[in-house]
């Protein structure tokens, strides 16, 4: 798959509130297995997701290693003005991800 | 290898939670935790967090967290709402060690926190009986 | 299609309209039966129903499979009930039921041999509740002190007045009583058993025998078609592509259709008709790396593991390392076990139906609520709108217990079609190629000897596949990496601790985890651990020149109940008598699942070395209590069947990283003419801990006759199977 998908409604009217799917590829490493012949498998994680909408954060949210591979957040904005809704994921290792969607209001 | 906590404790998840509300009161109510009552294995179990708010400028969800009691470390998500958020709901996805109890809190944004909790069976976990 | 409302009675009905048949309607599990037990008749408590004609329904939450499991958990249940036995039955109660009771019925699990084991203290004490409260009904009714009543099968008196009463009387009002405290429920002691411990007549045996008892495979629903499924034969890849439009032509296809990422089924009206279609389908797959990997890889992997540097601890004593250092003399050995598969007579179904109002499942389950799991996963309704209903299993062997693939294949299968009962059945060669297989292994033991050839150490390597790696990683995490139960029978502790005690040991296990899909088979590791340790006991005995069964004492002082059966299978076999001309005898114990196991047998081979004919073959086995002695021999000569179709006849290899092996042909069984006659010593002696019955003997029976090979031709065999030595059992 891509880095990153996600799903935002292409139109609203204003002040519904809307559902927004994101996923990104990522292995959620928990630093707590072992390989095979026994070394600890470092963690490698994504620990902060941020969703803005209008250049405003809507939502965020803070991942522990208990979340799974490939992470899917599932959340809501109110739509208000057409505009840019921004997606950012960050964690371990200097993981970087970024998305952006677009979502029209009338 | 040592040093690392084999699974969390219920004590540990009391702490952790102590720790998020500040040691403020938590009532049970307003908040929804749907979690399947059996999973096979807990590799990957789908859950949503549904708290009874208006989500206006006034009367909102600040934060959503939910924790765990058996996990190697309790916590699983901390989610940060608003009223811009429209709705306090959330999906996600997480690992379940074993069958054990998982915990929502919510706070409001008149500072009261809430919960709900769901008890999780692996069915997995009968399979192998005794061995840790 | 019209919409069929499936509810208990309306199904049974119908299927009796179709053409099925009253009888095959009320084989069903939780048919007619349970469902006037709610409606008329009164539940005592979740374990027992007492209708007003006093027979008596047992609710079981574990799962028949040909173990006898129900008859033996009945039996517990009455034991304390007091009733009369021929009159009582037994019932499922679903998953669903105990979900909305609060687990009252608790784990549904049936594997690991714990069916009795775990379940017969609250089993027992619901039978005891019940009884009370039957008694205190016709002690209120009567106007009398309860403590003045006495009851036997099921016909409580009062000595004093001559009043009796049936069980079926006082049903009613006893279950509007308030159960018993549960200090206040004293069970029987095992001195005064009646049944328990009594070989009771099995439950089903006349069904199974005329062929009236329904299992999955043979189930019918008004409406029902069905279905068959091809999955990558290569494990880790992914289904590409088909042209359903090759085979939606063919006689009787509805549909085809893809399964999740890895599979593809044909629909059709009846198994015949999908299973052709399914064969002629051309499917493209995307194998992955995996197609690379074979058998001779996978052990070139495995043979390096053998020496290498780092390896999970198992079980430790002293210093192995300084005891080999200082040896006079040492030898070693390495053994391997194969890839094994379940192959139960009945291969993997599941019949669903599925509307976005109610899912239900039909199966044959060795765990009702991992089923139930599995049917809300890929569902995705909640657990409110699901259902699961228990059918007897046609073998389980572990396959359909901590495994539900089936299950969700049927019910996404159905989720395409909904309404519509869809019946999944795997062909054999699916069966075959999409199992969960024993896992690899091999052994190299090594004994070291001080001058008087007093063996002063013994260092078991193991490597290759860990099953909880891949099926429960949870516990290999909390272990540090390592699987605990690469060490059943070996292990330092608990149910499946070693039956020696060595100055030195070190007992671990190179960790090498090949592609293929690892899963429980009946024994599980006892079966390879079994043949490497008590062959290479013989061994040692050998380099010792000394007796095998005098050398295992010597390390058994500790061990007073493996020293119990092991006595006990030489003593039957005559072991300090010279055996009969042209026999000879091997034996072999191991303490698993908590109960203690030996086996010893008298074998002859020709004079090529390559025929072997057992003719005798003693085991003993000691579970602390047994339920029901019929049935442990039974259970005995099964797994002994299990065990030495294994040892002569059965492997399954890797070739181009899938399953070589897909039917009978190439994965013989032992016939009738083949078997021994099974002496069985069934030697309960009591204690706190109850043993499993189903799986331990079976790791016996191939290292008691591999020792007897080597009496018979100085030939050592460390390979299974047997037959790739050119060996064949007569």
């Amino acid at each position: 798959m891509a880095d990153a998908i996600v799903s935002v409604p292409a139109s609203a009217r204003p002040g519904e509130v809307v559902e927004i799917r994101a996923l990104v590829r990522h292995p959620m490493e928990t630093g707590f297995r072992h390989t095979q012949t026994g070394e600890r498998i470092p963690r490698n994680i994504i620990t902060q997701f941020e969703c803005s909408y209008l250049g405003a954060e809507v939502f965020r949210a803070t991942l522990h290693p208990s979340i799974t591979a490939n992470p899917m957040l599932v959340f809501a904005l109110r739509a208000t003005f057409s505009g840019r809704i921004e997606f950012r994921w960050s964690g371990d290792n200097g993981f970087s991800v970024t998305e952006s969607a677009t979502i029209s209001v009338a | 290898m040592l040093g690392l906590p084999a699974l969390a404790t219920p004590e540990e998840m009391q702490a952790a939670m102590a720790r998020i509300t500040g040691g403020a009161n938590v009532r049970r109510g307003r908040v929804k935790l749907q979690l399947p009552p059996l999973v096979e294995n807990g590799n990957s179990v789908e859950f949503s967090v549904i708290v009874d708010s208006p989500m206006t400028e006034t009367d909102y969800v600040k934060a959503i967290h939910v924790f765990t009691e058996k996990n190697p470390q309790p916590y699983v998500i901390n989610a940060y709402l608003g009223p811009r958020a429209g709705r306090a709901r959330i999906t996600t996805r997480t690992r379940l060690a074993d069958s054990q109890t998982v915990h929502a809190v919510a706070e409001l944004s008149d500072g009261s926190f809430w919960s709900d909790s769901v008890s999780v069976v692996v069915t997995l976990s009968a399979c192998i009986g005794n061995l840790v | 299609m019209e919409t069929i409302n499936l509810n208990r009675r309306s199904f049974l009905v119908s299927s009796a309209v179709a053409g099925g048949g009253l009888a095959l309607g009320l084989q069903l599990p939780f048919g007619i039966t349970a469902a006037q037990a709610a409606e008329t008749t009164p539940e005592i408590n979740a374990w027992v129903v007492i209708k007003p004609d006093d027979s008596v329904v047992i609710r079981v939450a574990r799962s028949e499979m040909g173990q006898g499991t129900i008859t033996g958990l009945a039996q517990l249940v009455v034991e304390e009930l007091e009733c009369d036995w021929s009159k009582v039955s037994t019932e499922y109660p679903t998953p669903g039921e105990n979900l909305k009771r609060n687990r009252v019925w608790q784990s549904y699990s049936t594997g690991g041999s714990r069916g009795i084991r775990t379940s017969h203290d609250y089993v027992r004490r619901g039978g005891a509740a019940a009884r009370m409260m039957l008694m205190q009904a016709a002690a209120d009714q009567w106007k009398v002190p309860v403590n003045q009543l006495t009851v036997n099968k099921g016909v409580i008196a009062h000595g004093a007045s001559g009043r009796k009463v049936t069980y079926g009387k006082v049903a009613a009002a006893a279950a509007k009583l308030t159960p018993p405290d549960e200090k206040a429920i004293k069970l029987k002691d095992p001195k005064s058993w009646k049944v328990i411990g009594k070989p009771m007549k099995r439950f089903g045996t006349v069904d199974k025998v005329t062929g009236r008892q329904v299992y999955g495979a043979d189930l019918k629903l008004p409406g029902m078609v069905n279905a068959t499924i091809m999955e990558c034969p290569v494990f880790g890849g992914k289904l590409k592509s088909f042209d359903a439009a090759k085979v939606t032509g063919m006689k009787g296809v509805k549909q085809v259709l893809r399964v999740g990422d890895t599979a593809v089924a044909v629909v059709a009206d009846t198994w015949w008709h999908a299973k052709k279609a399914l064969d002629a389908l051309p499917v493209e797959w995307d194998f992955g790396d995996n197609v690379k990997v074979s058998s001779a890889s996978i052990a070139e992997v495995l043979k390096a593991g053998l020496e290498a540097p780092q390896a999970f601890v198992g079980n430790k004593a002293g210093d192995i390392q300084s005891a080999i250092k200082g040896a006079a003399k040492t030898i070693d050995a390495v053994y391997e076990y194969p890839y094994q598969n379940h192959a139960p007579m009945e291969p993997m179904n599941a019949t669903a139906r599925y509307t976005p109002d109610r899912c239900e499942v039909w199966v044959p389950t060795q765990d009702g609520e991992a089923s139930f799991a599995a049917a809300l996963e890929a569902s995705g309704l909640t657990a409110d709108k699901c259902e699961v209903y228990k059918i007897d299993l046609g073998g389980g062997f572990g396959r359909r217990g901590a495994f539900q693939d089936y299950v969700k294949q049927a019910v996404l299968i159905a989720k395409q079609m909904p309404g519509t009962p869809v019946k999944l059945l795997w062909s054999r060669e699916e069966d075959m190629r999409q199992g969960r297989y024993h896992p690899v292994m091999q052994c190299k033991l090594t004994g070291s000897f001080d001058s008087a050839n007093n063996l002063t150490g013994l260092h078991m390597r193991l490597s290759g596949q860990s099953i909880l790696a891949s099926v429960r990683p949870a516990i290999v995490e909390k272990a540090g990496g390592k699987d605990p139960l690469t060490f059943q029978g070996v292990a330092d502790s608990g149910e499946h601790s070693i039956g020696y005690t060595f100055p030195n040991l070190l007992i671990d296990h190179a960790m090498r985890n090949p592609h293929v899909p690892p899963g429980f088979w009946r024994g599980v590791n006892i079966n390879q651990n079994a043949v490497f340790i008590e062959c290479f006991m013989d061994e040692l005995a050998h380099a010792a020149g000394q007796d095998p069964l005098e050398f295992r004492r010597k390390f058994m002082a500790q061990h007073p109940r493996n020293l119990g059966v092991l006595n006990a299978v030489a003593e039957r076999i005559g072991w300090s008598k010279p055996a009969p001309k042209g026999r000879f005898r091997g034996l072999a114990q191991m303490k698993a699942f908590d109960s203690f196991v030996a086996a010893a047998c008298e074998i002859s081979v020709d004079s090529t070395g390559n025929k072997v004919k057992v003719h005798r073959i003693v085991a003993a086995t000691d579970p602390g209590y047994a339920v029901n002695p019929a049935q442990i021999e039974r259970q005995i000569a099964g797994s002994f069947v299990y065990g030495l179709s294994a040892l002569f006849m059965q492997e399954c290899t890797v070739k181009d990283g899938r399953i070589e092996q897909d039917n009978f042909h190439v994965y013989n069984s032992m016939r009738i003419a083949q078997m021994p006659k099974v002496e069985s010593i069934i030697m309960p002696t009591g204690g706190p801990i109850w043993g499993g019955i189903g799986e331990p003997t079976i790791c016996v029976a191939a290292p008691a006759v591999l020792n007897a090979y080597f009496k018979a031709t100085g030939k050592r065999l460390r390979s299974v199977p047997l037959k790739n030595q050119g060996i064949e059992l007569v």
